[in-house]
């Protein structure tokens, strides 16, 4: 028997019956389908964008709405499929997942098996293998994070350490040996496409800077905001993904680009559910999980006002957020609780 | 020496779907697909997780918590975090009722 218990509903005190959950969870192809055709005909209305202001200042702006579009459900996708609950076609989901973890540029064993042990561990210290920072957040890394620069180091850093097989003691505590030589011949395969994609304009071909690289780029910091508001200044360590986890409400183009995930603790609840059923899933349980917090922006502004006022030593007390009684302080010297794993 | 034993009737479990089993001490799956009833361990081989939560696709249990996949038919792990195969057992269906062949 494993000395851990894993977190989900069970952990939480949450129980929806079996027939319920089931009608909820069930899998089909065609929700996945049109999310894809959307997101794709979206892609080519902002590639279009870009491309009638090329030479002109009007494809910084096209670039960055491009690059949101590119990378916020890149992000969503390859976690979805990473989960298998995109589509009920595994070959799909599996297609889906290759080219969705190439844009968010992480190997997707790696994806699907860190994220495993994340959905296990959620938040606990030392445990949980995608804690993006430290606890308590800090304002300079809260800031860092949101510009991109410490995900695209982290990024980076696991392809070359998968391709070299240079494995941290965390990768080889959550991924079966049998795996490793297959993420190590995928990060490779990968390292090789990004170098052609960084090379090409010597060739003389551009299309990739405007459309993909620079986008991607652009687009990185609203898809960090979404990773950070999901289990800041909650609790860490407890079993109940009540406690560790936040919900928001969103608008729909929001929820659209993010498949619903802003239902994160209805998502760690049960992740069997499909993303496209976590509005339904999420009115299942609603009177046994915390009012969610209200609209992305507001959340985000509160988190950013929160680490803020920790960093100049005032009291973190938010607005409205949803907060762990022990991030709540009155200011003063910040204790460390617990280091980043990502 | 191995033995079968009365699980359960076969409307008790709905098509593509499972039920949680035990005897003498030892939990069991089992199933009811298209392909007919099948049994197996109830325990995921990747982790400590009941899959009687878990989602019966065609002939295929998807475990509830990190989707690991197995052939209900012949307890093969199929993909990813599952590595070790399910434990699978006899099942048949006479009388009105479905048992199933334990290890005595």
């Amino acid at each position: 028997m494993p000395d851990y218990v894993p977190t989900n509903a069970a952990s939480s005190g949450v129980r929806l019956d079996k027939k319920t959950l089931k009608s909820i969870a069930t899998r089909t192809d065609r929700p996945g389908l049109i999310w894809l055709a959307q997101w794709t005909l979206g892609l080519v209305a902002t590639g279009t964008l870009v491309w009638a202001a090329l030479g002109t200042v009007w494809v910084w702006p096209a670039m960055l709405l491009h690059g949101t579009l590119l990378t916020v459900p890149a992000y969503a996708a390859s976690h979805e499929t990473a989960h298998g609950t995109a589509f009920r076609s595994r070959w799909l989901n599996e297609a889906v997942l290759w080219v969705s973890s190439f844009i968010f540029i992480e190997e997707p064993l790696h994806r699907r098996y860190s994220h495993t042990n994340h959905h296990t561990h959620t938040w606990h210290v030392g445990e949980d293998s995608q804690m993006p920072y430290n606890i308590p957040l800090r304002f300079a890394e809260w800031f860092a994070a949101t510009t991109g620069i410490i995900p695209l180091i982290y990024h980076v850093k696991v392809l070359y350490v998968l391709a070299t097989r240079n494995f941290s003691d965390m990768i080889l505590k959550f991924t079966p040996e049998p795996e490793l030589p297959k993420m190590t011949r995928n990060a490779r395969i990968m390292i090789a496409l990004y170098v052609l994609i960084a090379v090409l304009p010597l060739a003389g071909i551009w299309w990739p800077v405007w459309f993909i690289i620079l986008p991607r780029v652009l687009g990185t910091p609203v898809m960090i905001l979404l990773v950070l508001i999901q289990h800041a200044e909650l609790q860490e360590n407890s079993p109940s993904i009540l406690e560790s986890t936040r919900s928001f409400t969103t608008n729909r183009v929001m929820a659209f680009l993010y498949m619903n995930m802003n239902n994160h603790v209805e998502h760690h609840l049960y992740p069997q559910v499909p993303f496209h059923a976590l509005p339904k899933l999420a009115e299942a349980v609603k009177d046994q999980v915390p009012e969610p917090d209200h609209g992305f922006v507001r959340t985000c502004a509160e988190l950013g006002l929160v680490v803020l006022r920790r960093s100049l030593g005032r009291s973190t007390k938010a607005p409205t957020i949803r907060q762990a009684p022990r991030m709540i302080t009155d200011g003063g010297p910040i204790h460390s609780i617990a280091q980043k794993t990502m | 020496m191995n033995q079968w034993i009365d699980a359960c009737a076969p409307d008790d479990i709905d098509e593509e779907d499972l039920i949680a089993w035990e005897h003498a001490g030892r939990k069991y799956a089992i199933y009811n697909t298209e392909k007919g009833f099948f049994a197996s361990d109830l325990m995921c081989t990747h982790e400590e997780q009941s899959l009687e939560d878990g989602l019966v696709i065609d002939c295929v249990i998807e475990c509830p918590l990190h989707g690991g996949r197995f052939d209900v038919c012949t307890g093969k792990a199929l993909s990813a975090p599952v590595l070790v195969d399910l434990k699978t057992y006899p099942v048949k269906v006479e009388s009105g009722r479905v048992f199933v062949q334990v290890e005595g």
